[in-house]
């Protein structure tokens, strides 16, 4: 049994990693236009626990993408300088919607193996049953 | 009581591979996306079996340890032997072998249940009882 507990650990800290993904994602797709956004990104690391990897993952600092940030010409801008530039976000909606994709399947291949983990456990037990 | 049946015992083992290897391709998957993390597997249900009872050993005292005593123990982790392509972050995960692998751990986890199930109620009905 504690190998099913195990995976169903494993398989619900992948879930909570790649939802956070995807909340991220979403926070950048929304704030596409504001100026001056930088773009949120999430890192994964694998959790250890005394010194071992015990299979689950977390997500680590949420960074900045430091790319530079688009000028964009626009003089009637409250945010326009002189020559009429502000510095718009430097999140590409392309970028951030294979990312949220790409986090879909992750967390549908997780939601699977806890589907099968429950599976498993439900017919081990019902050897006891009669 | 039922360890003492091969049969028991063997299903039981295939049973405790399967969970094993189950926890090994949950661990993978949800590291599918870490950098640098290396998929893991436990070795083949058929190596781990043989190693305990390859060479059968048998007790003539009260004190002695009969090897299958031991098979019931969830055979250790290791690196993946042949994992999919290195992603550029150093990620050795394939979703789709491990999906691969997932179904087969339930077709052995239910084989191994069927059949213990099947020898449960032969058993059952050696005794006289209605299965």
């Amino acid at each position: 049994m504690s190998d099913f507990k195990t995976s169903v650990a494993a398989a619900t800290s992948g879930m909570q990693a790649q939802a956070a993904r995807l909340r991220h994602v979403s926070e950048n797709i929304a704030n596409a236009d504001t100026p001056g956004y930088r773009r949120k990104v999430v890192t994964f690391d694998a959790v250890r626990q005394a010194g071992h990897l015990n299979g689950q993952v977390q997500t680590g600092p949420v960074t900045l993408d430091q790319t530079t940030l688009p000028n964009i010409f626009d003089p009637s801008h409250p945010l326009a300088n002189e020559q009429g530039y502000f510095e718009g976000s430097n999140v590409d909606l392309v970028i951030e919607i294979a990312d949220a994709r790409e986090a879909q399947r992750s967390y549908e291949a997780n939601l699977k193996m806890f589907e099968q983990t429950r599976q498993m456990s439900k017919r081990l037990l019902e050897l006891l049953r009669r | 009581m039922y360890d003492q049946l091969a049969i028991f015992r063997t299903a039981a083992s295939l049973a405790t591979h399967a969970a094993a290897r189950q926890s090994a391709v949950a661990q993978n998957i949800a590291n599918a996306d870490t950098p640098g993390y290396k998929a893991r597997d436990v070795p083949s249900f058929a190596d781990t079996y043989q190693r305990v009872f390859a060479t059968p050993l048998r007790a003539s005292r009260a004190g002695h340890f009969l090897p299958g005593e031991t098979a019931h123990q969830a055979p250790d982790m290791i690196t993946a032997t042949r994992p999919g392509a290195q992603s550029p972050n150093g990620n050795t995960v394939s979703l789709e072998s491990e999906m691969m692998k997932a179904a087969e751990v339930k077709r052995d986890h239910d084989l191994a249940i069927t059949i213990y199930q099947t020898s449960l109620g032969i058993l059952r009905s050696s005794l006289g009882r209605a299965r």
